[in-house]
């Protein structure tokens, strides 16, 4: 399991330094700015209050703006689960089914690893690449905040923001894995994955201003993420309840991971069945 | 089920959706043997040697590998197995070398590397490399040395020599003859009748998922149709041989010239032959496409 655990996260090596770099940056970037933003606290309120509300609502609470959560919330953590959820979502879409569609996989499981030695050796890979594409985002806030007045965060309290979207992440990953096993091709289980991602943030988003969605809003995962509100108080009830659903659909996966056909060229797939229908023909 | 078989299948059966690839394989690989599977595009050739190491799964049958049950002890069976897909794909980051001892790795380190090195000089293949840059043939050369490299008891290979050159593949049936020799028993699939006559024991042919024939290499050459070409020295009455059962004439050049098949035994033909006055006569063997073919007519 360890030769397939290091020669995945390997595999991810690159993405995990660009997307964490890369964020990095922006993160640290945005810190900096905080200062600045809060000394002009009165004047910016008021023209973020001529704002349309249905604008805003996808960026937390405006009022909260010039205070640490509201600030990090709105700047980052808001539509950080977008960004990173996306990619996160093709990456687990790959993880088994990637190697599936380019026949990899045929070859590496007639080697003597077990279907369940190869799945968690991947999904481990997967989860150590979140962690640590998070973790250089940490680093990047610990460095940024020197000087300005974030500084008065403490260490532990800077990586709530970064577990609630662990949480968030973990969830969308584990879907789009368990999807890229159910659906017949990698690209149609991120599509499926992205447009549930979207629809949570919209459904979220926009069940802070209409009433008539508050009530399916607790279906949405994005109402247990918490992003930058959780240096207010971080709800380790929610975050469990992403991380339990995200084992969950883990489980589910390795289930129909054990059970399915390794397919090649199409074996197995919707597309194949359909056909057979038409032109009924041997498959070598 | 006695462990005198490397492979056994009873009623073996696999269907994607509506279509059935296996409609009930019984087969039978003795251990040591070279055992040639054939069958045209579609027949159930991979599926078959892919139910054989778990990676889909049969849905009715009984099926033994070295005496184990793929699904119920998958990484058992692959331990003892080498195996070539019929397609092969491979992590194209890496250079062959990189590949080899990454696949290595995963057998637990069992190969010796020499035996790597001198399996790639004789497939003349440079394992510096990059896999993406390999071309069909060499990625075939790569596929034959990861199945053989740990000197596995049970060779699957599907199309083995697909994409060689005529060179390279006689050494590749030389390596595989010689790992019968080490031991090892061989189940190979190809469209290639005449490497499978040249290497094979036994020979299997499967149609439409089912097994057609299963026989010995030599007896299913020699127990079929022949060709027997005949020179008389005058021209004769050639309706008496016509008559003969078994007997069908191909082509007539002119009254002295014949060239019959023969189809079972070749007694009657040369008794009435023996009243006739013959120049020359010429048997012809058919080659084992011809057979294969005549099983598909």
């Amino acid at each position: 399991m360890a030769t397939i655990y290091l020669y995945t996260l390997g595999r991810l090596r690159g993405a995990i330094l660009g997307w964490g770099i890369g964020l990095a940056l922006l993160g640290g970037y945005l810190i900096r700015f905080y200062d600045t933003l809060a000394e002009q606290g009165v004047e910016l309120t008021r023209m973020i209050a001529a704002y349309p509300k249905e604008l805003m609502a996808f960026f937390g609470d405006m009022t909260q703006l010039f205070t640490p959560a509201g600030y990090l919330h709105t700047e980052f953590f808001s539509y950080m689960p977008l960004i990173l959820g996306i990619f996160i979502a093709s990456m687990a879409g790959g993880l088994l089914a990637g190697d599936e569609e380019k026949g990899t996989l045929d070859l590496v499981l007639s080697y003597p690893i077990s279907r369940r030695r190869l799945f968690v050796g991947r999904v481990c890979a997967l989860i150590s690449a979140i962690l640590a594409i998070l973790f250089i985002i940490w680093l990047s806030f610990l460095v940024a905040v020197r000087g300005t007045l974030l500084e008065e965060i403490s260490l532990g309290e800077m990586a709530f923001p970064l577990l609630s979207l662990g949480g968030l992440l973990a969830f969308f990953g584990a879907l789009g894995l368990l999807l890229s096993l159910l659906l017949p091709s990698q690209r149609a289980a991120t599509m499926f994955t992205s447009l549930l991602l979207f629809s949570s943030f919209f459904l979220s988003g926009m069940a802070t201003i209409d009433e008539n969605l508050e009530a399916y809003d607790p279906y949405s995962p994005f109402h247990y993420y918490q992003g930058g509100n959780a240096l207010n108080e971080m709800n380790w009830g929610w975050l469990g309840i992403l991380t339990g659903l995200a084992f969950l659909m883990i489980l589910l996966a390795w289930w129909r991971f054990e059970r399915r056909d390794i397919r090649v060229a199409g074996e197995g797939g919707w597309r194949l069945t359909f056909r057979s229908r038409r032109t009924p023909t041997a498959v070598d | 089920m006695v462990d005198k078989f490397a492979i056994e299948t009873q009623g073996l059966l696999k269907s994607y959706g509506n279509v059935q690839a296996l409609r009930g394989v019984d087969l039978q690989v003795r251990l040591g043997e070279i055992f040639g599977f054939l069958g045209p595009n579609g027949a159930g050739k991979t599926t078959t040697i892919r139910c054989l190491l778990d990676l889909i799964r049969p849905n009715g049958g009984v099926l033994r590998v070295l005496g184990l049950d793929p699904q119920d002890d998958p990484v058992a069976v692959r331990k003892r197995v080498g195996y070539l897909p019929g397609e092969l794909h491979m992590e194209d980051n890496l250079n062959v070398e990189g590949v080899l001892r990454f696949l290595n790795k995963l057998r637990g380190g069992k190969a010796d590397w020499d035996f790597v090195l001198h399996l790639a000089e004789r497939l003349d293949l440079d394992l510096d490399i990059a896999v993406k840059n390999l071309s069909k043939g060499n990625k075939q050369k790569v596929g034959l040395i990861q199945a053989l490299m740990h000197r596995p008891e049970l060779l699957l290979l599907d199309e083995p020599t697909f994409g060689l050159d005529p060179l390279i593949q006689q050494e590749a049936l030389r390596l595989v003859s010689e790992a019968r020799h080490s031991g090892a028993t061989v189940f190979f699939s190809s469209h290639i009748l005449s490497e499978v006559e040249a290497i094979s024991d036994r020979v299997g042919i499967i149609r439409q998922g089912v097994m057609t024939e299963v026989a010995e290499t030599s007896v299913l050459v020699n127990r079929s149709m022949r060709r027997v070409r005949l020179r008389f020295k005058e021209p004769v009455d050639t309706t008496p041989l016509e008559a003969l059962a078994g007997i069908q004439v191909l082509l007539r050049d002119s009254d002295q010239d014949l060239l019959l098949q023969v189809e079972g035994e070749m007694d009657g033909l040369i008794k009435a032959l023996a009243a006739l006055p013959i120049l020359t006569m010429e048997t012809e063997r058919p080659s084992l496409e011809e057979i294969f073919l005549a099983y598909y007519e």
